[in-house]
């Protein structure tokens, strides 16, 4: 089934300068605070052991401030002595955030805030300096590639219908904050224009790749990025160019209209919160591989396997016959079918 | 990065000790790469500190990566346990100097056991180097080219059996965009016969690379896959190139052994056109190519650069036959039965118990030159593909 109601694991990187996150076993909602931090500039080296005149293995036990706080000019990091002081202090406003092993310490100024936020309901499974992981039970669906930061809003749909597209006037300020389901195909220019009128997200059957290149850089590839910067969101759920959604995706997303929702991006899935016993798992659709590999599209007819067949390439592959033409086999799978081989 | 190419890793990140990045982009950097093993290489005396430095930066970006990287160190005692207290991580050893062969041994066997899917497991790349042993002992110098959905290896066996072995992750499948995003859309185009827009070939290219095993159905199809394949052989002798590795060698190695992807070519003439041209072979050289378990000679491909026009005498089983060639010339001689090639006014010789294509005589020139506008290129493709006859024809 594409649409699963099950329990989930989501994975949260946090960028270099965490200074909180949750704990382990903390409950937690989509959209929630997992951690937050600051974005550090460059980072000043501050003499320690040798200015204070200490051991390295003894720093720690002269230290005032403890590694990863926020410090000001001249406030003092560590120091030894009564009437004939020795000390370290800090040369800018910033943190404090690295003891080297030399006992030097590295402070860097604070330019910016970030926060990281869940997108699971679930509990916190793990947390550290890297990455919280959330564990949860939710609707979710698996795309082929997702590109940007997390997302988290409602769905609000945004399409005619199944092979519909997502036109940038469709798109205004009201649906900031929403994950907006933009159909069989979301060109660059809608893209921009929702990530311009604040809208969280955009799921679409289809993402043209030079689009994709156009928004996030020339060196986007097929496979999901993560990005800390601030960019659209995007969810391509089955390819590349143009496509239509199968009914077995188009009908739970257009009945999901309202509902809160994610995208986590690094794992191109969207999850949906939904009670379990709504109805939207469906058959599992198959795609089809366009005989010049431009288009992805559903397999909605009757494909008969067919025999061994030379195709106008001259491969000779075994093959379903379809209506305009024998397929081969390779080249049709199921919507979940693993996309990743071994290198 | 000659170790990393011949174990097969994937280089995520490079940094040296003169970065102009200061600590702080140094560890984000560190930490985007999530790099499964890191190697901290000392090779002068005054590269301490400043590994000492990288040391720390790794140490901040990637303490509390799980699983936590390995760390390994080129250096003498006293800067290896700097190195490794800075880093912090839980497990570091001792490498040989990376110039040498033991420290290049060394750094291959760690990376194929981080590769390793189990203990028991043979990778890919052990088991084509091993055929490229093989058939080294039987030929001489070889080169055995292995084209797969995600990686293109290039081993090259000397005749006094010295293996240098190239292993990168540019595939015409799955890592095809990969290849798209390193040498841009161009790289791609410039060999294809036809014309095709850019935003339609970055389609044609991502969809393939979320389609592990997917067949070329149609001619447009096995062009683009042809094309890639070119480019990901010679992107693949690039970073060989960048790492020392004389490309040379490989350019002139007396026997090409086609397997993977490119041996499944349906025909043995597009085959041996992408070795051609993705290796940019020089002198004379033998292709095989192996289907089925069963190595096929293919072809001899004579390339030359004639100071005036040469004459190209090939005698088999049908009697002999002479073309003339100038500068740019590039032909296909078909042959039956046991094969025998000489020329007056260049320097081509070489013998064959039988050949399935016949003798490719390329005096296109090295480097090849692709004319850059649409409408010199197109033609010079297209008739460079007639001439091996590499492409079915377009149904009507």
């Amino acid at each position: 089934m594409p649409w699963r109601y099950a329990r989930h694991s989501a994975e949260h990187a946090l960028p270099i300068g965490a200074s909180e996150h949750a704990a382990v076993g903390q409950t937690v909602r989509a959209g929630d605070v997992l951690a937050a931090g600051a974005t550090h500039g460059i980072a000043i080296r501050v003499a320690g052991a040798r200015r204070i005149g200490v051991a390295v293995d003894d720093v720690a036990r002269v230290m005032r401030v403890p590694v990863g706080a926020e410090v000001e000019r001249g406030q003092i990091l560590a120091r030894t002595g009564r009437r004939f002081a020795r000390a370290a202090t800090a040369p800018v406003d910033g943190r404090l955030i690295h003891l080297r092993t030399d006992g030097d310490f590295e402070v860097a100024p604070i330019v910016g805030k970030w926060v990281v936020r869940s997108t699971l309901d679930g509990s916190v499974t793990r947390a550290d300096d890297a990455v919280v992981a959330v564990e949860g039970e939710a609707w979710c669906l698996q795309g082929a590639a997702g590109y940007g930061p997390d997302a988290v809003g409602e769905i609000a749909l945004a399409m005619d219908g199944p092979a519909g597209e997502l036109v940038p006037n469709r798109i205004d300020t009201r649906m900031a904050g929403r994950i907006l389901v933009g159909g069989a195909r979301s060109a660059a220019e809608a893209i921009t224009r929702a990530h311009a009128c604040g809208v969280g997200a955009v799921v679409a059957g289809a993402v043209p790749a030079v689009g994709l290149r156009a928004v996030y850089g020339p060196e986007t590839t097929a496979r999901s990025s993560e990005a800390s910067l601030d960019v659209p969101t995007v969810l391509c759920l089955i390819g590349f160019g143009a496509t239509s959604l199968p009914v077995a995706l188009y009908e739970p997303l257009a009945a999901m209209g309202g509902l809160r929702a994610a995208v986590h991006s690094a794992t191109a899935r969207l999850f949906v919160f939904a009670p379990p016993a709504e109805p939207f798992g469906r058959d599992e659709p198959s795609f089809v591989l366009a005989s010049d590999w431009s288009t992805v599209r559903p397999v909605e007819e009757h494909m008969a396997m067919s025999t061994a067949t030379r195709f106008p390439s001259e491969f000779v592959a075994d093959a379903l016959a379809a209506p305009d033409g024998a397929v081969p086999v390779a080249n049709v799978r199921r919507f979940d079918a693993p996309r990743e081989v071994l290198a | 990065m000659r170790g990393t190419l011949a174990g097969g890793a994937d280089l995520v990140t490079t940094l040296v000790t003169n970065d102009p990045r200061r600590f702080v982009e140094r560890a984000a950097v560190l930490r985007a790469a999530r790099p499964d093993l890191v190697v901290a290489c000392a090779s002068e005396r005054g590269d301490a500190d400043g590994l000492v430095d990288l040391a720390e930066a790794l140490r901040f970006g990637c303490a509390a990566q799980q699983p936590c990287p390995e760390l390994m160190i080129q250096a003498d005692d006293r800067v290896r346990a700097r190195i490794a207290d800075a880093a912090g991580l839980a497990t570091t050893s001792a490498l040989p100097d990376i110039r040498t062969d033991a420290g290049r041994d060394a750094l291959v066997a760690r990376i194929r056991a981080l590769r390793r899917p189990s203990r028991d497991a043979v990778l890919r790349d052990e088991a084509v180097e091993a055929q490229a042993g093989e058939i080294a002992r039987e030929r001489g110098s070889v080169l055995v080219l292995d084209l797969d959905e995600a990686r293109a290896s290039l081993c090259h066996v000397s005749a006094s059996g010295v293996l240098t072995s190239v292993h990168a992750r540019l595939g015409i499948g799955a890592t095809a965009d990969v290849l798209l995003a390193r040498v841009g859309v161009d790289g791609i185009r410039r060999w294809i016969p036809r014309p095709v827009d850019a935003p339609v070939l970055v389609e044609r290219v991502f969809n393939r690379a979320l389609w592990p095993g997917a067949v070329p159905a149609t001619v447009a199809a096995l062009t683009l896959e042809i094309a890639l394949a070119r480019e990901a052989i010679a992107s693949a002798l690039a970073l060989a190139d960048r790492a020392g590795i004389q490309a040379a060698t490989y350019r002139a190695p007396g026997t090409v052994l086609l397997l993977g992807k490119l041996a499944e070519l349906p025909r043995a003439s597009a085959a041996v056109l992408v070795a051609i041209e993705g290796l940019e072979l020089d002198g004379v050289t033998t292709v095989l190519r192996e289907q089925g378990g069963v190595i096929d000679p293919v072809a001899i491909v004579a390339v030359t650069w004639p100071r005036r026009s040469a004459t190209v005498r090939v005698s088999d089983d049908t009697g002999a036959h002479e073309e003339r060639i100038s500068r740019g010339s590039f032909l296909l001689m078909p042959t039956s039965g046991a094969v025998k090639l000489s020329a007056s006014g260049a320097d081509l010789r070489a013998e064959a118990a039988s050949l399935s294509l016949g003798v490719v005589v390329d005096a296109r020139g090295r480097p090849l030159a692709i004319p850059p506008r649409d409408a010199e290129r197109l033609p010079t493709i297209a008739r460079w593909h007639a001439a091996l006859d590499a492409l079915p024809p377009e149904p009507a």
